[in-house]
């Protein structure tokens, strides 16, 4: 793979994830262990359609996965790519925490110095 | 396309000034995060920084003072494309807000934008973490980045 595509694939599964209703969307398919999107409009305050289209979304970066299951599809959470945008979401909130651990620690070092 | 806000809060035994200046100055900020930092600290300064060499597959970032309020406010906002003002919906906004507090500084640390455009740059900057390696008092002490994501759709 390119780094170019890596990168898109990345932007998308930022952006996937970064939606909060497909975030409930997951929890639930966590929970429940899978579902359909008529399953998971009983359970959430949006239409069956929104859901499904929230779906399509997760199913191409491949955060779920979808099997037949008469008329609709059945869809289970993908672990490894789960794991993967935490993972990535992670990287940018310790970078900000190692940013300011090292202010602080140069701001301290400078306190020092003018005590001394 | 998204919206969303890291908060972080650090407490640091130093005076406010003192806290203002390491935030600010371009001289402190490459210490702290960039490889290099080339902006005057006043507010409407556009400027950039740069991570790793650019000659050698770094980037250069840029980087725009938006407010300077010594000791007490400093943002500006990065990520903007090269050629173009930053503004609301093309660039990151970081806000330190500073609060004296037990001879110390409360320092706030606020992150907000469109999170997608954080990513080229988050990879960046994950290349060229070497010359962080010496800095190992910063154990990675971290409360899950996915718990204090706050997005608005």
């Amino acid at each position: 793979m390119s780094a170019a595509v890596a990168e898109k694939i990345d932007d998308d599964l930022w952006s996937a994830i970064g939606d909060p209703t497909r975030r409930r969307m997951l929890d639930l398919l966590l929970i429940d262990g899978d579902g359909t999107a008529t399953t998971l409009s009983q359970q959430m305050p949006v239409t069956r359609q929104a859901v499904a289209k929230h779906l399509g979304v997760l199913d191409r970066v491949g955060l779920v996965r979808a099997t037949p299951a008469g008329r609709e599809k059945r869809y289970r959470v993908d672990d490894a790519q789960l794991a993967r945008a935490v993972a990535q979401l992670s990287s940018v909130g310790s970078a900000w925490d190692a940013r300011l651990q090292r202010i602080k620690r140069i701001a301290e070092a400078i306190q020092r110095t003018q005590q001394d | 396309m998204e919206f969303g806000t890291i908060e972080r809060e650090i407490y640091v035994e130093a005076s406010p000034e003192i806290v203002f200046e390491v935030v600010s100055s371009p001289d402190h900020l490459k210490q702290w995060w960039p490889d290099d930092a080339r902006y005057d600290p006043t507010p409407g300064s556009a400027g950039e920084i740069v991570f790793g060499d650019p000659e050698a597959g770094g980037g250069v970032v840029p980087f725009t003072v938006v407010d300077a309020r010594p000791p007490r406010t400093f943002s500006f906002r990065w990520t903007h494309p090269a050629g173009e003002t930053a503004a609301e919906g093309n660039s990151l906004l970081v806000t330190f807000d500073l609060t004296p507090s037990r001879g110390g500084t409360l320092l706030k640390m606020t992150e907000t934008g469109f999170r997608e455009m954080g990513w080229e740059i988050a990879v960046l900057e994950q290349q060229y973490q070497e010359h962080v390696k010496g800095w190992d008092f910063f154990l990675p002490r971290l409360a899950p980045y996915v718990a204090t994501l706050r997005v608005r759709p």
